[in-house]
């Protein structure tokens, strides 16, 4: 019987370690401050890394390893929240003379790229492409209105990828997230004994940890979904998306219960992860959009699994 | 190696295979074998036999025992195709999973040549001597004694909450046998026959299904140590090794799956009418499904490889028993749309009236959420130091 393989290949888990290590080596949690501070310098203060990592050469397109490698990128940048569309860097279309491809609402098209001048391609739910002709007010986390040129309907297939990656980017967003819960608890007293000794606040993190550990093994499926390149992967990407919003929800929530009103403040990592995780949670849909459009987009047939 | 989660072909096969044996030997209308049709356990009991006769009742057992070395993806198609299907083996099942091979590690060739071929021809069914009225998430304080009487022990005591004790031929008992430093010191493993008259079952009627909960009293059973399993007072390791079997446990997500793809088959072109949120409500549960399988996968990849903890095994266990309760809510939402005159409505709506009353349990047997919870924390705060 075929032996199944539910972890990223060896290669793309060192890449990703590879990644963190470089991320934190530029800054780590400053770069998103600086980025926040300066916009404009996201290219400057990212590309290089990225460049040095060897980003650009990865094909997740047609090559599974490199698809690994990309998600392990993806997941690694999240951990740092660093401020650039990586994954929407990485899903770039190979037919079209542009840098990322954005996936993107038919209203109010929106993405996280205020500050950069790198050639973007849009494409909505259904395939329908366009280019990104100009930007409107830069928003919270980089988040501007897009202006489109229509380019063609041929997009359909570039979306589960589009949709696929900036989920790995949430996922490694949701690991650091519960990494610093975890610590703070187990540092932070309170009535003479540490958070972690109250049985209410392990519970809790049981529900964050439940939400990240079945996002991550449902985030593999779906790589593995996409890169065979079946008829379900929109419909698999759609259901990741679904779940790593929700997911999203739970865990930040009890990360930032757990954290009390340090976890506002600007000196807390968690209020910066949470704040820019903000975009990856609502465009191109949210979650009631996203669920209403899987659930028209599957009918009565379902996802696949054991009886379909 | 790049990811796979494609089982393959063979699995693809042996999942045909179940299924046809199903459908040749189960009645369409079987709801498990504890109800009170005393025809449902003869066909639990018949279709374990028809299982042994195609090697497929104990696959993963080794060849010696009356296996075939079946790989753990094997086993796992065999967990859900019975789980899917209303466990059709019975309570046979867990003379399957754990109480044999427990026995392969534990036991004299003695407690081999009796229980094991008996396992694996589908003859026998156990049940599990553990939960007392004083001791159910809390085990090791359990009160059931085995006092020493010249060169056997004679056990008093009471047990509660046993699956499958009216039907059962077999106890794999607990009892304490000495007071110890710790509570989990001084425990031994008993395997007694549930047919001796110091054994008294009282079946408890309960919504999980009439035949489902007993309590088991014990007065001064008498014991020898031919009956022992392991070694005297050292039966808590015994208990560990029979969790981390259970670890795994029933395939909860693949009778979930089932019975939500059948929804929009049973209400046929009213699926469409259904609200937007509802049809919503139920790819959720579909993709939490999927989402609790694959979980499951990982902890069948990590126990095969030696490398499961607790932790790991405890946010499955987590995950599947949220789907079991979530999926029964939507499935009774569903139900409740459904024409009597709908194909299938009769078999649909019993199907899921029995999954949302089992469902309710999910959270509290084989180790309760909040024990798995205590796991989990556990696991996630000792990583951090």
């Amino acid at each position: 019987m075929t032996s199944m393989v539910l972890d990223l290949s060896e290669d793309a888990r060192e890449f990703g370690h590879q990644a963190l290590r470089a991320f934190e080596a530029a800054g780590g949690d400053q770069l998103v401050q600086q980025a926040e501070a300066k916009p404009d310098i996201r290219e400057s203060l990212i590309g290089p890394i990225l460049g040095g990592l060897g980003a650009w050469e990865l094909d997740p397109r047609t090559d599974v390893d490199g698809l690994e490698a990309a998600a392990a990128l993806c997941r690694s940048a999240g951990y740092w929240a660093v401020p650039y569309p990586v994954a929407e860097r990485l899903a770039a279309p190979t037919d079209l003379d542009v840098d990322g491809l954005l996936v993107v609402a038919e209203t109010r098209p929106s993405a996280a790229v205020a500050g950069l001048e790198s050639r973007w391609a849009a494409v909505t739910l259904d395939g329908v492409r366009s280019r990104v002709t100009g930007q409107g007010a830069n928003g919270p986390a980089f988040v501007t209105e897009l202006q489109l040129a229509a380019l063609d309907d041929q997009g359909a297939a570039d979306v589960a990828l589009a949709l696929t990656l900036p989920c790995w980017t949430l996922l490694g967003m949701l690991d650091r997230a519960i990494e610093l819960t975890v610590a703070h608890v187990s540092l932070r007293k309170q009535f003479g004994q540490t958070l972690s000794a109250f049985q209410s606040v392990q519970f809790q993190l049981t529900d964050a940890e439940v939400e990240r550990s079945g996002l991550d093994i449902l985030a593999k499926y779906t790589l593995w979904s996409v890169g065979t390149g079946g008829a379900e992967a929109l419909n698999d990407a759609l259901a990741l998306r679904m779940s790593a919003i929700e997911a999203a929800e739970v865990v930040f929530r009890v990360c930032h219960q757990l954290h009390g009103a340090v976890g506002f403040c600007d000196e807390t990592t968690l209020s910066w992860l949470s704040r820019y995780s903000q975009p990856l949670r609502r465009l191109p849909l949210g979650l009631s959009a996203t669920r209403d459009l899987l659930t028209r987009s599957v009918g009565g047939a379902g996802l696949k699994g054991l009886f379909t | 190696m790049t990811l796979s989660f494609d089982m393959g072909a063979p699995a693809a096969q042996l999942r045909s295979r179940l299924r046809e044996l199903v459908h040749e030997h189960v009645p369409d209308d079987f709801l498990g074998a504890f109800t009170d049709d005393p025809a449902d356990l003869e066909v639990a009991q018949h279709f374990c036999r028809t299982l042994a006769e195609h090697e497929l009742l104990c696959p993963a057992w080794p060849k010696e025992y009356g296996g075939r070395g079946a790989s753990v993806w094997e086993q796992t198609v065999v967990r859900e195709e019975m789980w899917a299907h209303h466990e059709p083996r019975g309570a046979q099942y867990m003379g399957v999973n754990w109480v044999g091979p427990i026995i392969m590690r534990h036991g004299t060739q003695e407690q081999q040549r009796t229980h094991l071929p008996a396992i694996a021809r589908g003859d026998v069914i156990w049940c599990q001597g553990f939960s007392e009225p004083e001791a159910g998430s809390d085990l090791a304080s359990l009160r059931t004694t085995a006092r020493r009487d010249g060169d056997s022990w004679l056990v008093s005591g009471q047990k509660i909450w046993t699956s499958y004790a009216t039907m059962a031929q077999w106890c794999f008992l607990l009892a304490r046998t000495t007071k110890g430093e710790k509570k989990q010191q001084g425990l031994t493993i008993f395997l007694v026959p549930m047919d001796d008259p110091a054994i008294q079952v009282r079946p408890i009627r309960a919504m999980l299904g009439p035949h489902h909960l007993n309590e088991v009293f014990f007065d001064d059973l008498r014991v020898t140590e031919a009956d022992v399993l392991g070694t005297v007072d050292d039966g808590w390791s015994i208990v560990q090794e029979v969790t981390s079997f259970e670890r795994v446990g029933i395939a909860r997500y693949a009778r979930c799956e089932r019975l939500l793809v059948a929804a929009p088959t049973v209400l046929g072109d009213r699926w469409d009418d259904l609200s937007t949120e509802l049809r919503g409500r139920w790819v959720r549960m579909l993709t939490h499904c999927r989402r609790a399988r694959l979980m499951a996968y990982r902890i069948v990849e990590l126990q095969n490889t030696g490398r499961v903890r607790p932790g790991d095994a405890a946010a499955y266990r987590i995950a599947v028993t949220k789907l079991d309760q979530d999926s029964a809510e939507v499935l009774m939402d569903i139900a409740a749309e459904v024409s009597h005159d709908d194909p299938r409505a009769a078999w649909f709506l019993a199907e899921v009236d029995d999954h949302w009353k089992y469902s309710q349990a999910s959270t509290v047997s084989s180790g309760s959420i909040e024990m798995q919870r205590i796991l989990l924390s556990r696991s996630l705060l000792a990583a951090a130091k």
